[in-house]
């Protein structure tokens, strides 16, 4: 049911928005990518390339690796917090927003500054036991298993998982049915770890599967992060394919597009995978259920895992901010030499690139934000399933693929170093989270509300700004800020597309990687870090003012 | 459809382009400086140093007040994005294209050239073009046994230079085998970054030539059967036990050299290198690098080139391009580079051919981190080794 009432003719309108800003580039940008699935040559140079192999060998085992491992982590987590009595998994959810907030890049070049062999780790090694003069051959980052970045990958995606899991199980009806079901299953004599792993995990599970398959995808296909943080001999293949995009050479450039199809490729496959194993796995699990476990153990893991992983985000951005004033700060000393504000003043001199995000972030968050919402006004819910579809593509297709067709559709508009150009590109991806977040709330929106207001006569467009807008004003400041997080951490698609004119934050911090400017390096990480989080506590923050009727 | 089309435009945009730059070159310098008033020049320079950066916003910034010329600097990390960006706008018929002047030599350069992605010639007709020292730097017209053709105008000059904190090193290698029994005497502690960075490339080309006895082959385009040859027995007879030594057992590499400084800066490594030879002192004024840093270069001699500016067949703004390229041939700005204390970066200019005055500015007394022990320079190889070496390298060492 359409909330405001509206013409016939605004209603018609209602899906221009959301399909010029998103769904029309996303479509066109795919079909550019049409010519290079025929370009035998850049398949051929492709698996003719030495490090090919190594660099699939190495994506594999990084994108695999670590969403198993993050979820896993989350899952512990979330056993260990939740309990069926208090509302802890609601208060785990709000402490891992601030975390999902920082941008993947900043949280991976601050972990670099933690574990690399002269970070603050080895230091204090260095300092309290060792007494090292000289760094520590340790291979902690830039390693050539991943290792360095599985273990970025893993803490930064955890975060995420249990946010969405504790989404699932705050949800009213989930919480009683799983109640229920968890005092049969005591009464069948079920240990709360067989509780956990039989009855409510496989409940949980598919209600999850898109934010598992968008980390996987994620970590299938990063640049940026493994820029900072991963092996280069061989590189990840994703960042095999960004140096042959951007290479001087022809035929480079066609390997890169066919190398983008075949990661493509790949993903699709292990999703399709994991979908069947998944399928023969349930039942089995099902089965067990109505026998109870022989050995009875307690909840084996005791580690406050969630503890860990919030003290490290708090170190990573401890280290950040050291970093970001120190002077000379030679190894194994604890402390730089001396602190300035040097790197600050110089980011902020130059302060377009901090600029050109916020104004970016500001614009393609509000911008979609309306969007979404217009189509919600206008459209029923019957057809939000095309809307869904295309921000699962958009989410789940490598960052890469869509970022390359969009460049080519841009070359042919002219659209390349444009503002437009860069607000597009933006756009896109903030489009689909912010539709995505926003659509079960704004659906959900009791009708109840309308006919009351029916009742003492007020006017629709009273009705919609003094009483649904205040009621949907948590979830909608929350998807502005998510939109305006990932407008800020864009960088393949908005690095293309910028064609030098422009720089964001995070296309400076991946410049600044390449050089020698650890605390300018260290500052715009940092910055990095602070656009979004500034979004996130300041939609938290109004969210809660109470609404009053009025 | 599109690729018809496209052809179509590119034909137009480029029968217009060879119609306007051959008028800018006929006209006078005055009616370049006149018409460069108010552009916005996008300048396209790697910007992986700080004091580089500085410079060209200094660079930029007298522009402007001068010539009324605006000079935004476009920071890239590799120039080959460069080329490849301008080759996708003309081939998109993009004629105002996105770059107006690039930093650039070698192979870059030769890629440019010949696909006609150049503006000019332009480089010679610069009135400072006349106090370029070309005979003495012959490089200056020859780019990696390129023809410059006045496509890209003179900038700096570059002489492959090791470092070290004397502290540490107290005798520095002089010639790749020393620096192979040095690595050996201490493992882990030496590495070069990974081609194709342009420093690991060059690292790859200086071990190429002392390893080569007869040099002439690498002054012609490389074939696939001679440079095969030759990089197998570098390989074979050279690097195969050098990287046995290196950092992480020569099976990761820093993947730029400034990250090679890095680590030098942090104890972590002993030995860094650098393509400017006053860049070691520069690191000590800035504090980077301790006072007891020294350079030096091989005994037998190490690679020198120049560097370059220059300007694409799309830039948009071509006469601010041209008029901010003389600037930074003009003895200030020139002086000003060679400086230790902003860049150091070697002029490209005859300083005989300078008054009195002019030439005082590049007077300067020996610092600390200046090259103590200076070798010869040698000329680059053939553009075409680039990629010769960089593919090699890569089949071999490539595959972790």
């Amino acid at each position: 049911m359409a909330g405001v009432k509206t013409s016939r003719f605004i209603q018609a309108l209602g899906p221009i928005p959301v399909v010029g800003l998103f769904v029309a580039p996303l479509a066109v940008s795919l079909l550019f990518i049409l010519p290079s699935l025929v370009d035998v040559t850049g398949f051929v140079s492709l698996f003719e390339h030495p490090q090919f192999w190594g660099s699939l060998r190495l994506t594999l085992f990084t994108g695999v690796i670590s969403t198993v491992l993050a979820f896993i982590l989350a899952m512990v987590v979330v056993v260990q917090g939740t309990s069926f009595d208090r509302a802890d998994n609601v208060y785990m959810a709000s402490q891992a927003g601030p975390m999902l907030a920082l941008p993947h890049l900043a949280f991976a070049i601050g972990l670099g500054m933690l574990i690399a062999p002269t970070g603050l780790l080895s230091r204090l090694i260095a300092s309290f036991f060792t007494g090292w003069i000289e760094p520590p051959q340790w291979q902690t980052v830039q390693d050539a298993n991943g290792i360095g970045l599985i273990a970025a990958l893993v803490l930064k995606e955890t975060p995420f998982i249990v946010w969405a899991m504790s989404g699932v199980l705050s949800r009213e009806d989930v919480k009683r049915a799983f109640a229920g079901q968890r005092s049969v299953a005591l009464s069948l004599g079920h240990g709360e770890r067989s509780i956990w792993l039989k009855v409510l995990l496989p409940q949980i599970l598919p209600r999850i599967i898109w934010p598992l398959v968008a980390v996987f995808s994620y970590g299938m296909t990063v640049v940026d992060m493994a820029l900072v943080i991963g092996p280069a001999q061989p590189p990840s293949l994703a960042n095999l394919i960004w140096t042959d995009l951007n290479d001087g050479e022809v035929l480079a450039n066609a390997r890169g597009a066919a190398g983008v199809l075949v990661l493509t490729g790949i993903i699709a496959v292990l999703l399709g995978g994991a979908a069947m194993l998944v399928k023969s796995f349930q039942p089995l699990l099902h089965r067990n259920y109505a026998a109870p476990p022989q050995n009875q153990t307690a909840m084996g893991l005791s580690l406050p895992l969630w503890t860990i992983v919030k003290l490290l985000y708090f170190g990573v951005v401890l280290i950040l901010a050291l970093q970001s004033i120190s002077g000379h700060w030679p190894f194994p000393r604890l402390m730089a030499d001396q602190y300035t504000f040097k790197s600050w003043v110089r980011l902020l001199h130059d302060g377009w690139p901090l600029l050109t995000s916020l104004i970016l972030a500001l614009s393609t968050s509000a911008a979609a934000l309306l969007a979404c919402v217009f189509w919600l006004e206008t459209k029923p819910e019957k057809f939000d399933r095309l809307m869904l579809a295309a921000c699962a593509l958009a989410l789940c297709l490598p960052p890469l693929l869509i970022a390359l067709g969009q460049y080519r559709l841009f070359l042919q508009l002219g659209l390349t170093g444009t503002a437009s150009g860069m607000f597009l590109s933006h756009v896109l991806p903030v489009t689909a989270y912010v539709f995505i977040m926003l659509q079960g709330p704004y659906r959900g929106f009791d009708p109840r509300w309308r006919s009351v207001s029916d009742g003492v006569v007020a006017s629709s467009w009273r009705f919609y700004f003094r009483i649904k807008l205040p009621l949907l004003k948590a979830p909608l400041l929350g998807a502005a800020a998510v939109g305006f997080a990932v407008s800020v951490a864009q960088f393949v698609s908005a690095q293309l597309a910028a064609a030098g004119r422009f720089s964001t934050l995070p296309m400076e911090a991946v410049t600044l990687a390449s050089g020698s400017n650890r605390p300018l390096f260290a500052a715009s990480a940092l910055a990095l870090m602070v656009l979004p989080l500034m979004a996130f506590l300041l939609a938290s923050h109004f969210s809660k003012s109470r609404w009053k009727p009025g | 459809m599109f690729s018809r089309r496209s052809f179509l435009k590119t034909t137009l945009a480029a029968s217009s382009l060879a119609l306007t730059s051959r008028l800018a070159f006929a006209a006078d310098w005055a009616f370049v400086e006149n018409a460069a008033v108010g552009q916005t020049v996008y300048f396209n320079a790697w910007a992986g140093a700080d004091n580089i950066n500085a410079y060209i916003a200094w660079a930029g910034a007298e522009a402007e007040k001068r010539y009324g010329v605006k000079v935004e600097h476009v920071k890239i990390t590799d120039t080959a994005e460069v080329v490849k960006r301008v080759r996708d706008e003309v081939a998109a018929g993009k004629t105002d294209g996105s770059v107006d002047l690039v930093w650039i030599n070698g192979e870059n350069f030769r890629a440019m050239k010949q696909e006609k992605l150049l503006f000019g010639p332009f480089a010679e007709a610069l009135p400072n073009f006349a106090l370029v020292d070309v005979e003495g730097k012959p490089t200056t017209r020859q780019d990696f046994s390129e023809t410059v053709d006045g496509l890209e105008s003179p900038w700096g000059m570059a002489q492959f230079t090791f470092f070290a904190d004397g502290a540490k090193v107290a005798k520095p290698p002089r010639s790749m085998m020393e620096l192979a029994a040095f690595s050996k005497a201490n493992p882990g502690r030496v590495t070069y970054p990974a081609p194709p960075d342009f420093y690991g490339t060059t690292f790859l080309k200086q071990a190429l030539f002392e390893q080569t006895p007869d040099r002439s082959t690498l002054y012609q385009a490389a074939e696939p059967g001679t440079a095969g040859m030759l990089t197998t027995d570098l390989f074979s007879g050279f690097l195969d036990e050098l990287h046995r030594s290196l950092w992480r057992d020569g099976k990761q590499f820093p993947k730029t050299q400034a990250e090679v400084t890095q680590m030098v800066a942090d104890g972590e490594l002993l030995i860094g290198l650098t393509f400017n030879p006053n860049e070691p002192a520069n690191l000590v004024a800035a504090g980077t690098l301790p006072a007891s840093t020294i350079a030096w270069q091989h005994a037998a001699g190490t690679i020198g080139n120049t560097h370059f500016v220059a300007i694409p067949v799309n830039a948009k703004a071509q006469a601010g391009a041209q008029v901010f390229a003389n600037f930074l041939l003009s003895p200030e700005a020139q002086a000003k580079k060679n400086d230790l204390k902003t860049w150091g970066d070697p002029t490209v200019l005859a300083v005989s051919k300078l008054s009195s005055e002019d030439a005082k500015m590049f007077m300067a007394d020996a610092v600390p981190g200046s090259v103590s022990l200076p070798g010869p320079a040698v000329l680059e190889p053939h553009a075409s080794w680039v990629g010769a070496l960089e593919k090699a390298w890569l089949e071999r060492y490539g595959r972790g």
